[in-house]
């Protein structure tokens, strides 16, 4: 059961120019915390919609790599040709300018984050239903692999220590700067970064999908076809504009999942990037 | 009830249990595409890369390679032209010293066959003279005994008067010799 659904369940009959008397109730952050089916869970929500959503957000990643990955010639069909440019894409938009040709072993993995956190972002698409990323844990876990992998790949191709010192204290400035700049380093690169990570792709999928239910509650909310006629007729151009509004943000939710996913997937490489070679 | 609401749902707390299945559902992302589907389509992007270079390759490799026959055919051909002319030249020498040889032969030839016929000739006409002059002798002898009436038995003189009587005639033969010349 989704969340908006299951709200305007509970509240039925509210509508503008009713006579019940209750006021237009805006979608609250409830929306975000479905109803579990399996609650008792110490120090969690337990099972409930978004895990739901997940695996179809996964299943729907290795379904199209499946698809993308079957049957593949040195003269490409259309479907292979659009698997081969969205790698290329990640290359040359992702790896490349932040990573080199260096960065070319790093074009899977980008491939397949990219792709997975469309994926969870795109369930906000279905009607109803919400992203999976606009829940913290699941971006705080994206954010924390690529975190874990900037430092072990550091510390691998820079040396125990090295990864550490070429962070905290950048190469060719006077010593006395290193005052300043080594605790900002140490605040932005190891706390604020991979904070910031997780935070905006959480935070844009909140919001878009916040603004999409208000669109949609409100738009609900002012339909009423039981009113007087001329307040009936009223309601239906109120809640034309709410749908329009809804449809307008809608296409641009889309714009924007797309976006964060790719930002996301861009940060990670550039941090990955710092870890292959000292910045200059 | 916003305050109750928000006590409720904070949305900054992190689930471990939408954590911990998030980390299973990249595993199996990273297991499924990033290990499998993914390289599998880079690696026919790569082949084609390299079937098009490959191409372009070959055919650089054989033009090459027929620009070596070409210039292999060239310089042979200039090579057989050059033995051509020296052939030639060869020959012209070759010709040349044979007919030297055989104009040279042959003048040797012709020198021998002439000493030989001088020889011969002088050969003959010593004989002759020899012949000529025993003859002659005897016929004079003969005649002058006829004519003289009388033998003459001497030897000596006998030879005496015949040579007289040739060197005079030879004085003569040379001196009509002289006239004819």
């Amino acid at each position: 059961m989704s969340a908006d659904v299951r709200i305007l369940a509970a509240e039925p009959g509210c509508h503008l120019f009713g006579d019940n008397g209750c006021g237009f109730e805006a979608p609250t952050i409830g929306m975000f915390f479905p109803e579990p089916w399996f609650a008792n869970i110490p120090l969690s929500a337990g099972i409930d919609l978004y895990l739901v959503l997940l695996v179809v957000a996964v299943g729907a990643s290795l379904l199209l790599w499946s698809w993308f990955s079957k049957k593949l010639s040195l003269v490409p069909g259309r479907r292979q040709s659009v698997a081969e440019m969205l790698i290329l894409f990640i290359r040359d938009n992702i790896t490349r300018p932040t990573m080199g040709a260096k960065g070319d072993s790093f074009i899977p993995f980008m491939t397949g984050i990219f792709t997975l956190i469309l994926a969870m972002n795109f369930t906000g698409l279905i009607p109803g239903m919400l992203p999976v990323n606009s829940n913290l844990a699941f971006t705080v876990m994206f954010a924390l692999t690529i975190y874990v992998m900037t430092i072990i790949i550091g510390m691998r191709n820079q040396g125990g220590w090295g990864y550490f010192k070429n962070q905290l204290f950048p190469a060719g400035m006077p010593k006395v700067f290193y005052i300043i700049i080594t605790p900002i380093e140490l605040l932005s690169v190891f706390l604020i970064r991979p904070v910031t990570h997780a935070l905006r792709l959480f935070a844009t999928m909140f919001a878009g999908s916040l603004l999409l239910a208000v669109f949609a509650y409100g738009g609900w909310y002012m339909l009423n076809l039981t009113a007087e006629p001329m307040l009936a007729a009223v309601s239906v151009v109120f809640s034309g504009a709410a749908l329009l509004g809804y449809i307008t943000f809608f296409v641009f939710e889309i714009l924007i999942m797309v976006i964060q996913a790719f930002v996301f997937t861009l940060l990670a490489s550039l941090y990955l990037s710092q870890s292959l070679e000292a910045a200059h | 009830m916003l305050i109750e609401l928000a006590a409720e749902y904070n949305i900054l707390r992190i689930d471990w249990v939408k954590f911990t299945f998030g980390a299973i559902a990249l595993a199996v992302v990273y297991f499924f595409v990033v290990r499998k589907a993914v390289p599998k389509v880079m690696k026919v992007l790569d082949e084609r890369h390299d079937a098009i270079e490959g191409g372009i390759e070959r055919a650089k490799r054989a033009e090459a390679e027929a620009e070596e026959i070409r210039q292999q055919y060239r310089e042979k051909l200039e090579e057989s032209h050059r033995e051509y002319a020296q052939e030639l030249e060869k020959a012209k020498e070759q010709r040349a010293a044979i007919i030297a040889e055989a104009r040279e032969e042959a003048q040797t030839e012709a020198t021998r066959i002439i000493e030989a016929a001088k020889a011969q000739i002088e050969a003959d006409r010593q004989q002759a003279v020899v012949q000529l002059r025993a003859e002659i002798g005897s016929l004079s002898t003969e005649l002058a005994s006829r004519i003289v009436g009388e033998t003459l038995s001497d030897s000596a003189a006998q030879n005496r008067v015949v040579d007289r009587f040739l060197e005079e005639l030879e004085q003569d033969e040379s001196a009509k010799q002289a006239e004819v010349r």
